[in-house]
């Protein structure tokens, strides 16, 4: 084997980073209101400061309290025991000085405001959500060998939408966890919707071939949307509601929501992406995995419900945003080639890449009016799959 | 064979086609079978012919009701008590009406209406405002305000209105409103013999000429009157009490952070009523309803703040909800906990409770002391 088509290579893995950094960096400090680079810095550099030194003196308190208790349960102890002890608190105490002296006030006003707050938490939950959305786009492409082959297209998105619906028409909350009846409801419906539609292509093809699964996807998906037509007939009272999130906004997104995203992208993406051996396999052919002595039913369903994973976290946060599990690997396998050794992470940077700066965009194209991001999506999406497409194929 | 198969497949066609006209909401059913069963017999042009024949028939029964259910109703103005001569008078208006309404074209009434079905929330409140709410036959599903309103069946609106429906509720007239229906929909109604009169305030000027006209239809042309000064007077008052100098500015949240903010701009009942305090909508240069980022409400940093959002008696109210966002807490309204939770639509639907909405805007923003 090349080293091409082995796995990705540690500057490949620098570039990537590198890049996904810039552009992250650049998402921040553009925004609807104009913030100077320099001020952007450091009411950066204060935040994390003054968190990292909370977190320190945090640190310190439990360890200089079980300290103090050693010292307090350390009568009966030899006295040397005891001085070791005491000696360590006072290197404790000495620590707290530096920390206290090097600890940054909370940055306030305006821009850390806008900065800390609003942008910060935003950028990461779009990236982490472009990120989730195109490696399970990335793997539902090479389990199902099929182009088209999507969240969207599956029906799970439709499924999480649809739970989250529910949710808020008939307003499932959990006491003291704000957004957690949508989420919650979210992935439980990815889940019911995918062991649906598995169910049945099971029924029809024992195999899971890779048409059954799409078409029982597609028509899952409308069956969906006419029950969530319902719902909303049901629910008239909320519908502003309704309608307001079925368009997808990452406004109001936190550092919970980023930290939600973040657990199910190491869980159900890393595990995605140590089957992507198994999904090269997969490319192909389902016969050609079999012989080679791949689990197949086990390997997809694992991937299957890893994907619904991260599909309900992404939809119950942003709502359902098109276009990038579908567009992104596309675009990321004409560059790194059809090896998902290579194509998952890479796909993971891009759809991070991508989706950033569709929200850049949204969020500053019309000022100070929002674009819905999906909107925006679909847009550049579409435009650029066609130009790459229509390249790549006059030159070959 | 073939003959056979073929048919078949015509019967079969026939017989669905049959159910399907049936299986509507009129609630004539009978002579709608019986149509269909002649229509079955004859070809389709003739079958149209009877639909006609019994949609005439129809019609004279509501004349013949019409005539009885309005005697009625002027025997009850000129019953009702303590009402003065004149405005008993207004109740009795008869004779042909003639309107012009503001899609600009002209309708002429035979009389006053009697059966009136309106499909937006607004224009019943203004047929309740004028006192003919006992005219309404029906109402948009989301009309609800007075509660009175409620009692009155409700019938699809917007993008799912149902001909059908409307129909069987045989009005003499329907309002609708340019928004949220379509020209479509009047072209089918008055096919059908429905007067449709269109209603389109865009401004508080546009509620005033939308009253008169409704109260002109309705033979009430006191009522509306009274119910015009009257919104008048409060706006008048308010406005001169009001001591702002646009110095102050505020912030009207109609979606919550939750599902995207979205505010009302320029050119919203909200807006005008603020610049009738004194206060400037902060965000003045968008147009209309828009959805705005949250960067830019904490820069323009209001002094006040109005939400519409709803409460459903879970989790924190709209206020505490504001009140607790992150990064919102060097906004002044937050400093100052000015946030108005107006949750009845006052401001946002073109009815006579405009005024009711900015006094209560007037009572947020200068204190209830100050009435």
């Amino acid at each position: 084997m090349r080293s091409r088509s082995g796995r990705f290579s540690f500057i490949e893995f620098v570039i990537f980073v590198a890049v996904t950094f810039a552009v992250f960096c650049l998402c921040v400090c553009i925004g609807s209101v104009s913030i100077p680079l320099t001020d952007t810095l450091s009411v950066i550099w204060d935040g994390v400061r003054y968190h990292l030194g909370r977190l320190g003196m945090a640190v310190i308190q439990v360890v200089s309290g079980s300290g103090a208790e050693a010292v307090g349960g350390a009568g009966t102890v030899p006295g040397g025991v005891s001085a070791t002890v005491e000696s360590t608190g006072a290197v404790i105490s000495g620590g707290n000085g530096v920390l206290a002296s090097w600890l940054a006030a909370k940055p306030e006003g305006l821009q850390a405001s806008i900065i800390l707050s609003v942008r910060l938490p935003r950028v990461l939950c779009v990236a982490m959500t472009g990120a989730a959305l195109a490696l399970a786009g990335g793997a539902m492409q090479g389990l199902l060998k099929n182009p088209l082959a999507d969240g969207s297209t599956l029906g799970v998105s439709s499924g999480a939408a649809l739970g989250a619906v529910i949710a808020i028409a008939f307003g499932v909350r959990f006491p003291g966890l704000p957004f957690a009846g949508t989420m919650v409801m979210a992935i439980l419906f990815a889940f019911l919707s995918l062991v649906l539609i598995l169910t049945l292509a099971y029924r029809l093809d024992y195999s899971l071939a890779t048409n059954t699964i799409i078409l029982i996807g597609v028509i899952f998906s409308m069956f969906v949307s006419s029950l969530m037509n319902i719902i909303v007939t049901f629910a008239a009272d909320r519908i502003q509601h309704i309608t307001f999130w079925t368009m997808g906004s990452l406004q109001g997104a936190s550092y919970q929501n980023a930290l939600v995203l973040l657990g199910v992208l190491m869980l159900c993406g890393g595990m995605i992406l140590r089957r992507a051996q198994e999904l090269n396999a997969f490319a192909i052919g389902e016969d050609n995995a079999r012989h080679i002595g791949v689990d197949v039913r086990r390997v997809k369903l694992v991937i299957l419900i890893m994907v619904s994973g991260l599909i309900g976290v992404c939809v119950s946060i942003g709502g359902s945003i098109g276009f990038v599990g579908l567009v992104t690997p596309h675009i990321v396998r004409m560059l790194v080639g059809p090896n998902h050794r290579r194509l998952l992470p890479a796909s993971l940077f891009g759809g991070a890449v991508f989706l950033m700066l569709a929200d850049l965009a949204a969020r500053t194209l019309l000022n100070p009016i929002e674009l819905p991001i999906g909107v925006v999506t679909s847009l550049v999406g579409a435009v650029v799959f066609v130009v790459i497409f229509y390249r790549s194929r006059r030159r070959s | 064979m073939k003959n056979r198969k073929f048919l078949t497949a015509v019967i079969a066609v026939m017989l669905s086609c049959a159910l399907a006209a049936c299986g509507g909401q009129t609630g004539t059913q009978q002579t709608t079978i019986a149509a269909a069963a002649e229509a079955a017999a004859e070809t389709a042009a003739s079958a149209q012919i009877t639909a006609e024949e019994v949609t005439k028939a129809a019609a004279e029964e509501t004349v013949a009701e019409n005539a009885e259910a309005k005697t009625e109703a002027s025997e009850e103005a000129s019953e009702a008590g303590g009402a003065s001569a004149e405005s008993s008078a207004a109740g009795e208006v008869s004779g042909p009406v003639t309107i012009t309404d503001m899609l600009g074209r002209e309708i002429t009434l035979e009389q006053p209406a009697t059966r009136v079905v309106a499909l937006t929330p607004s224009d019943c409140e203004i047929l309740f405002a004028i006192g003919a709410g006992d005219t309404l036959v029906g109402r948009g599903e989301y009309c609800d305000y007075p509660a009175a309103v409620l009692d009155i069946p409700a019938v699809q609106s917007g993008a799912e209105t149902n001909i059908e429906e409307i129909l069987a509720l045989e009005p003499q007239l329907l309002i609708m409103s340019a928004m949220s229906q379509t020209e479509e929909q009047a072209a089918q109604l008055e096919a059908a013999g429905v007067q449709v009169v269109i209603s389109d305030a865009q401004d508080i000027a546009g509620v005033y000429t939308a009253i008169e006209m409704i109260g002109k239809l309705m033979g009430r042309d006191e009522s509306a009157a009274e119910v015009i000064d009257n919104m008048k007077a409060i706006f008048a008052e308010i406005e001169e009490k009001s001591t702002g100098d646009g110095s102050k500015t505020i912030y009207f949240e109609v979606s919550p952070l939750e599902y995207g903010l979205y505010t009302a701009g320029a050119h919203t009942f909200m807006d005008e009523v603020a610049n009738m305090l004194g206060v400037k909508n902060c965000f003045a240069d968008v147009e209309g309803w828009g959805a705005i980022s949250e960067e830019q409400v904490l820069k323009r940093n209001p002094d006040y703040i109005m939400t519409i959002t709803m409460y459903y008696g879970e989790g924190p109210t709209p206020e505490e909800e504001i009140l607790g966002r992150a990064g919102w807490e060097n906004v002044t309204a937050v400093k100052n906990k000015a946030i108005l939770n107006l949750v009845d639509n006052e401001l946002s639907r073109p009815a006579p409770r405009l005024a009711d909405g900015a006094r209560k805007l007037y009572d947020f923003v200068y204190g209830e002391d100050a009435e």
